[in-house]
């Protein structure tokens, strides 16, 4: 069967059929979707994705690295005050992130805490891209004055001196830390720390049971997800074409926008999003594009090669991830919108005016020369039942049940 | 037949074996690239193909290309590749390296489509103080 034919057998399958048992407890009922809407929304999936090793890093997928970096991730020692760790923002039962609007270690930050979930996934790290890789970004924040205000050196001392903390790094790099190298000994632990990470996954959600269903034909199963929800994914595939960015298995493609959202920080400063992530990754000595990467082919730097500064990154920010969207609020990089339906409304009403354009669509006062212009975005001008069916759409991307995991009690390392 | 008239038939013909021959080459452009596709302007035959062949968004691709002259005009001294979204008035995030791997043969690295839809992909072909631009339409899903 030709892949057209196989999609038109889909739609057959899910063209209005009433059934009972809605999720929801409404009555359930299979929309249709056309060829289109469902090639799509089968491009959502499957879930989960199958795993592969960050080549960059050696110990990436090792059990014993993996163990290692749990435990630096909720050590306290590895900030200036020994009160703030890894965990401290990135909070396991708020799906690692932490639910303040803005991240505070040592300090206030000025931008939100990302979540952790399916990080692995991520080409770039960070609001701005500034890590290339999850270890390079993993050494980031502990060496920020406002986050954990560490040093190589005193991160080396720590893993050089504490007896178990020595032992682990042993038994994963296959030597003692090196008395002399702090930042080989920091961008292991870096390393480590991202080994651990990329096992944080979230599970099956309402949406993928649809999404399979959808795929395989089977409209009794399909008729199970919500019509609300329904409705919502095709105005997410359709009127709203969310899914240009928030494209893939994981919502997200990866890359970077600008979506109107104040620039300026509580200090009254700009906050430059991509146009600095990238310039910092080009000057980073934890690059991938440097000697602490651990692929020697390259090819996991082929991204950090190509990418080159452009006036639009001015004012982008990383686009995020939509599983467990519904756990992870407040939105947005800086934290500025509360709920969902805040964020489905900013996208309803956009304004602009206030976007950061480029010179071909500004005029001299920096104002948009022309709203028609058919630019990526524009404002979706919803209706109330539309905002509510977005909603209902986003809350079917998150687990029913999410996982709620703590930090395993590591046993003491045998030398 | 005067002597003046077999130097000028001698002379056309010449002339038109070479053209012809210079047609056959660009007709024949890119003949070791299995699978290409082709673009043509005044100027320039161009052959290519994406390497994967398949072009998955938000995954980087390279273009092996050849690039043939017609006519009298000269081989390409330089060629660039980028790709943009028309309906979106944006390009890509990442700019491409071209480097020549043969006679009239090119490869540009770096290439990625990071979103759905229809995606021109442009070379602009510089030769004898000129720039002629080549380009083909994409739809990735």
């Amino acid at each position: 069967m030709s892949f057209r034919a196989h999609l038109a057998s889909l739609v057959a399958a899910v063209a209005c059929v009433p059934s009972a048992g809605a999720a929801d407890g409404a009555p359930g009922r299979s929309l249709a979707f056309n060829p289109e809407e469902v090639r799509a929304i089968v491009s959502h999936g499957p879930w989960p994705v199958p795993w592969t090793p960050d080549r960059s890093n050696r110990v990436s997928g090792s059990p014993e690295a993996i163990a290692f970096g749990e435990q630096l991730f909720f050590d306290p020692r590895f900030s200036s005050n020994g009160a703030v760790s890894c965990a401290t923002c990135h909070v396991p039962e708020r799906q690692w992130t932490d639910g303040r609007a803005l991240a505070i270690g040592l300090e206030e930050a000025d931008r939100h805490t990302p979540g952790l979930l399916n990080v692995r996934l991520n080409r770039w790290f960070g609001w701005d891209g500034t890590g290339d890789s999850l270890w390079a970004q993993s050494i980031r924040p502990m060496l920020d004055p406002r986050e954990m205000g560490m040093s190589e050196r005193r991160i080396a001392g720590i893993v050089r001196f504490d007896r178990d903390l020595a032992c682990r790094y042993r038994e994963v790099f296959g030597a003692v830390p090196s008395a002399t190298d702090d930042t080989g000994i920091t961008v292991d632990a870096a390393k480590a720390l991202a080994a651990f990470q990329e096992t944080l996954a979230s599970g099956r959600t309402p949406f993928d049971d649809f999404r399979d269903a959808l795929a395989r034909g089977d409209r009794k199963a399909g008729a199970r997800y919500p019509e609300s929800a329904q409705r919502g994914l095709k105005l997410f595939v359709g009127k709203g074409r969310c899914n240009l960015c928030h494209f893939g298995p994981n919502f997200t493609n990866g890359e970077f926008e600008e979506i109107g959202i104040p620039h300026y920080t509580k200090s009254r400063a700009i906050d430059w999003g991509r146009a600095r992530g990238i310039k910092l990754m080009k000057a980073s000595r934890f690059s991938r594009l440097r000697g602490y990467s651990d692929d020697s082919t390259g090819a996991t730097a082929e991204s950090s090669r190509h990418v080159e500064l452009l006036w639009r990154n001015y004012g982008e920010f990383r686009i995020p991830s939509l599983r467990n969207v519904a756990l992870t609020a407040p939105y947005m990089h800086n934290g500025y919108l509360a709920t969902l339906r805040d964020v489905v409304r900013h996208y309803s009403e956009l304004d602009l005016n206030r976007m950061h354009l480029g010179p071909e669509l500004v005029d001299s006062d920096g104002a948009a020369v022309d709203p028609q212009i058919p630019t990526l975005l524009k404002p979706l001008r919803l209706s109330e039942q539309e905002i509510d069916d977005l909603v209902a759409f986003l809350e079917t991307l998150t687990e029913k049940k999410p996982q709620s995991r703590r930090a395993s009690v590591a046993t003491p390392c045998r030398p | 037949m005067t002597r003046r008239f077999r130097t000028f038939a001698a002379v056309a013909a010449l002339t038109a074996a070479l053209l012809a021959s210079s047609e056959a080459a660009a007709q024949s452009c890119g003949a070791g690239l299995a699978g290409a596709r082709r673009i043509e302007s005044s100027s320039y035959a161009l052959a290519f193909r994406t390497q994967p062949a398949k072009i998955v968004i938000g995954q980087h691709f390279a273009v092996e290309f050849a690039v043939c002259a017609k006519g009298e005009r000269p081989s390409p001294e330089a060629v660039q590749v980028d790709a943009l979204m028309p309906e979106h008035r944006h390009g890509m995030n990442y700019k491409t390296s071209v480097r020549k791997t043969g006679p009239d043969r090119f490869r540009a690295d770096g290439l990625m489509f990071h979103m759905p839809g229809r995606w021109d992909l442009v070379f602009e072909v510089q030769g004898a103080g000129q720039t002629e631009r080549l380009v083909r339409s994409i739809v990735v899903q």
